[in-house]
């Protein structure tokens, strides 16, 4: 299976271990990466100042896809939102399609609307599958108990066509079963991390962030896991502060599923960008020789 | 002072509303006139308990057609985007896409944008991407950069002054 990497914005420029992990963890089973020339940000930062510029900016980066023949790998649930909605509105809407082509004219683009989307869950558990992954599996992780976290926009809203189920999505579970790791579910799993406020509210923002930090925390989770660049920079890079917001001392490793799935596939930390993680991931005990 | 209080004296937008409605038709069919004040939408609103917002006020002032009200209040701009209102609501309202149209509105006329949007608005202008790449630490106490990483180079924009020409037309353009 061939993919082109849709960046997005704050995984190329910032997330980095992301997108380490997704290079190593991918091709072990089965996806070639491909990387395209003239991607930009698709938009969704920027939806509160122009849903036009929006649609147009996320248009433009389906048409580079549109232009290759290929479909795209989004590992960004906001990008991957922006775009699947603008496909939903240009696919309906036959009098929007020929304004936005016009605007991609003069970048001697077009939007066809052929490309699939996939994020990495609905990438790893309906299209590589449980199967794959668990035949991958080379080294016994530690007995743990991770709270999983999809981020927002993956889950809804549901009419856009989220690749897993917006009030109960069971995908990610699965996938760390398969991992050999176990996660319990909690009150707050479909809460927000706080992130889109982080423009003009960053206070509240980063209380929204201590709070689920908090309640993970008390419901007795070894850690998080996560599948999103806005959630990892919550929950991990700023989860000191976010935790004095909330007064209290958060000690909760956060790490991306696709570093966990490396760690399985007996990958070295180093290579998955581990020591990136702020939060203490060490007190996982992921770290070791393959059995 | 509630957003609420101020519109005791208010009066009616009928152009604006509907040229929200439009909007709203337009980009996700979704119409205000719907909403029957279940209040379903603030329930579940994670911008409810932190900074007051409440979707169902919103829908309401907008069926009222007072507009500018929400346009010069800051509460607009409390929304996370977390779409559980749009995704919960019985009769397929969608309050946040409403505070999307009502923010885009309050920018268009002119007011002043909030926070760091504008500083987002232009680095995507010059470089295509919210932000440049980041010196990022380490958990040891080191600082990296991409280029340490082994990650491929960041291919950018092709044109950037053609890219900067066509996003800023449609920057200031209406639905």
């Amino acid at each position: 299976m061939k993919l082109a990497l849709y960046p997005g914005c704050l995984m190329p420029t910032e997330q980095y271990a992301y997108e380490m992990s997704i290079r190593e963890t991918l091709p072990l089973m089965g996806v070639e990466i491909v990387d395209l020339p003239g991607f930009s940000c698709c938009g969704e930062p920027l939806k509160s100042i122009n849903q036009m510029l929006t649609l147009h900016m996320s248009a433009r980066n389906l048409s580079i896809a549109d232009r290759e023949g290929i479909d795209l790998l989004v590992p960004c649930p906001m990008c991957h939102l922006a775009l699947s909605e603008a496909k939903n509105i240009l696919d309906g809407n036959g009098e929007m399609k020929k304004r936005i082509n016009a605007k991609l004219r003069e970048e001697g683009l077009e939007y066809i609307g052929k490309q699939r989307l996939f994020h990495i869950i609905d990438l790893v558990h309906d299209e590589i599958g449980l199967d794959t992954i668990r035949e991958r599996v080379k080294k016994t992780l530690p007995d743990l108990n991770m709270a999983a976290h999809y981020g927002c926009h993956i889950l809804r809203p549901s009419e856009m066509g989220r690749p897993v189920d917006s009030e109960n999505p069971r995908k990610m579970e699965a996938i760390l079963l398969s991992l050999g790791v176990r996660s319990e579910d909690y009150a707050e799993k479909l809460d927000c991390c706080g992130g889109p406020l982080l423009p003009n509210h960053p206070e509240t923002s980063l209380a929204k962030t201590g709070q689920k930090l908090q309640a993970v925390s008390e419901q007795g989770f070894d850690g998080m896991v996560l599948a999103c660049p806005w959630c990892q920079k919550m929950f991990d890079s700023k989860q000191t502060k976010a935790a004095e917001s909330v007064g209290s001392r958060a000690h909760v490793p956060v790490l991306y599923l696709t570093q966990l799935m490396g760690l399985a596939f007996g990958i070295d930390d180093a290579k998955l960008g581990l020591n990136l993680n702020l939060s203490p991931v060490d007190d996982l005990g992921l770290k070791g020789e393959v059995e | 002072m509630s957003i609420t209080d101020m519109t005791s004296m208010a009066e009616a937008q009928s152009d604006l509303r509907s040229e929200i409605n439009k909007r709203l038709e337009r980009l996700i069919l979704g119409v205000s006139d719907y909403c029957y004040q279940c209040a379903k939408c603030t329930s579940g609103c994670e911008s409810h308990k932190l900074l007051e917002l409440e979707p169902h006020q919103i829908v309401a002032l907008l069926k009222r057609g007072l507009i500018d009200e929400m346009v010069n209040s800051e509460i607009i701009w409390t929304c996370m985007s977390c779409f559980k209102c749009k995704e919960r609501c019985p009769q397929k309202v969608p309050p946040v896409d409403i505070l999307f149209a009502l923010k885009n509105l309050t920018v268009l006329t002119g007011k002043q944008v909030p926070g760091d949007y504008t500083q987002m608005l232009q680095s995507v202008m010059s470089i295509g991407y919210i932000q440049d790449r980041q010196t990022v630490p380490t958990r040891s106490g080191d600082t990296v950069k991409r280029e340490d990483l082994g990650l491929p180079v960041l291919s950018g924009l092709q044109d950037p002054n053609g890219f900067q020409n066509i996003i800023t037309a449609s920057a200031v353009e209406k639905i």
